[in-house]
């Protein structure tokens, strides 16, 4: 049967089992992203697995091949800072005991590898070797060496989807690293992927911001802690009207240059935490918390 | 293109999908290799009624769909698509010879893209024109090459013409 022979009858059977098929093609694709998302984790936890394992064992190794000279060169700086740094530690777990305050909590980040998709459709996406099993959930933050690289949409026991910052799905709420401009930074997507840029929207209208500020997380919404680096402002893009303004960015981070990230793996790695020192950058405190803080009735004004 | 054993046959589109997201998925290369699985759709619709061929489309857009966050759906509607009318190509044109085969390839693969684009081009980066004139011609031709030589080393293995 090598060719379908078929008699006219059995031929119009078959253009119709072809048209359901071609009717529920359709209806996969729009299927609403909640009941999208069980369908893509079965496939990959499935069929597409060992393709996935494969890709993570050859990241891993592709860790073991690092040059040990500046293993041992970043190992000496650590000690030399931990030597110094210890006598602190001692200070102050006896000062928390002193005051009765818990210990610290343990750490809220968690090292991840980058898989990439390369298949269409996955562009500004990538897999990560942990998931929900290492405390991975939707929404947790995804931290590069030079600042945010993006967030995590999907969530499977042992792996995780997440975008970078160039999909057009990513939002973050920004401020200038001096704090005197607030906005959110969404993609501008470029002619290839290099040229891909960030803006920083709604920012006021009577803020001027050079070329060459720097753009940190704000903290605001809860998504990501405040004082991660975003990148650096390139020039204005737009003036709307007379109410605001929108500045071109240029990230911190290119996406196909990172191998390994840190993952927010607590709840409260989210907007609460303050992590500006990590990048040795000085943000400033929120203002809108202080005065949410100062406008919040206290018990004795609450009826 | 069709001789009379069929498992060697479908060992080797099997094999394909396979390589496919080996080099894809597995090894991270990404649009530097090409499209296998539109490939395998294609050179099996030309020995499936028009049904199973779309649901063998459906089957690989599906597996390729899963790691997409932004178009979910889109290789499943233009692989189905390509299954029905790869089968339905017999109809019009018969031919098993390389050049035959390399230019239903290059066809085929281009609708492909043509239709996906279509679908899904508002989440993709650049230019349409240029995503279906310049990049899709050429991710056509890279695909065709590929069939043909992925063509002529089975016929070598089975010892077909």
């Amino acid at each position: 049967m090598d060719y379908f022979e078929g008699t006219r009858r059995a031929r119009r059977r078959d253009a119709a089992l072809a048209a359901v098929l071609v009717i529920a093609a359709l209806f996969v694709f729009f299927l609403p992203g909640a009941y999208q998302a069980p369908v893509r984790q079965a496939v990959r936890g499935t069929a597409l697995r060992p393709f996935l394992a494969l890709q993570a064992e050859i990241a891993q190794r592709r860790v073991l091949a690092v040059d040990v000279a500046e293993l041992r060169a970043q190992r000496d700086s650590l000690a030399a800072v931990a030597a110094a740094q210890a006598a602190l530690a001692e200070e102050n777990e006896r000062l928390r005991a002193l005051l009765g305050l818990r210990a610290r909590a343990e750490p809220s980040f968690k090292a991840a590898q980058v898989l990439r998709l390369g298949v269409p459709g996955a562009e500004s996406s990538f897999m990560l070797d942990i998931g929900a099993a290492d405390g991975v959930r939707v929404g947790s933050p995804v931290l590069a060496a030079g600042g945010l690289l993006g967030m995590v949409v999907e969530v499977d026991e042992h792996m995780a989807q997440a975008i970078d910052w160039s999909h057009p799905d990513f939002r973050a709420s920004a401020m200038t690293l001096d704090g005197t401009a607030y906005g959110l930074l969404e993609p501008r997507r470029g002619a290839f992927r290099e040229a891909d840029l960030m803006a920083l929207t709604g920012a006021p209208f009577h803020s001027d911001i050079a070329s060459g500020t720097r753009v940190v997380t704000s903290g605001r919404g809860g998504m990501y802690p405040r004082g991660i680096p975003l990148g650096v402002v390139v020039g204005i893009e737009e003036a709307d009207t007379g109410w605001r303004k929108s500045y071109l960015v240029r990230p911190a981070v290119r996406p196909e240059a990172v191998l390994h990230v840190l993952v927010g793996v607590r709840k409260d790695s989210g907007g609460k935490g303050d992590l500006s020192q990590l990048w040795h950058v000085a943000a400033p405190p929120d203002t809108m918390d202080s005065a949410a803080d100062t406008a919040r009735p206290t018990s004795r004004e609450t009826p | 293109m069709t001789d009379g054993r069929s498992w060697p046959f479908w060992t080797f589109i099997a094999l394909l999908a396979i390589l496919h997201f080996l080099v894809h998925l597995g090894l991270g290369v990404g649009v530097a290799a090409p499209d296998l699985l539109t490939v395998a759709v294609l050179l099996g619709a030309r020995r499936l009624r028009g049904s199973a061929a779309a649901a063998l489309g459906f089957a690989f857009g599906l597996l390729r769909d899963s790691l997409s966050l932004s178009s979910f759906g889109a290789d499943v509607v233009s692989l189905t698509l390509v299954g029905y009318l790869g089968a339905r190509s017999r109809d019009f044109f018969v031919g098993d010879s390389l050049l035959f085969i390399g230019i239903y390839l290059f066809a085929g693969k281009w609708f492909h893209d043509v239709v996906y684009d279509l679908i899904a081009g508002s989440t993709m980066a650049g230019d349409m024109v240029v995503r279906l004139f310049v990049q899709a011609p050429l991710a056509s031709l890279y695909a065709a090459a590929a069939g043909v030589v992925a063509l002529v080393l089975y016929r070598i293995v089975v010892g077909a013409r």
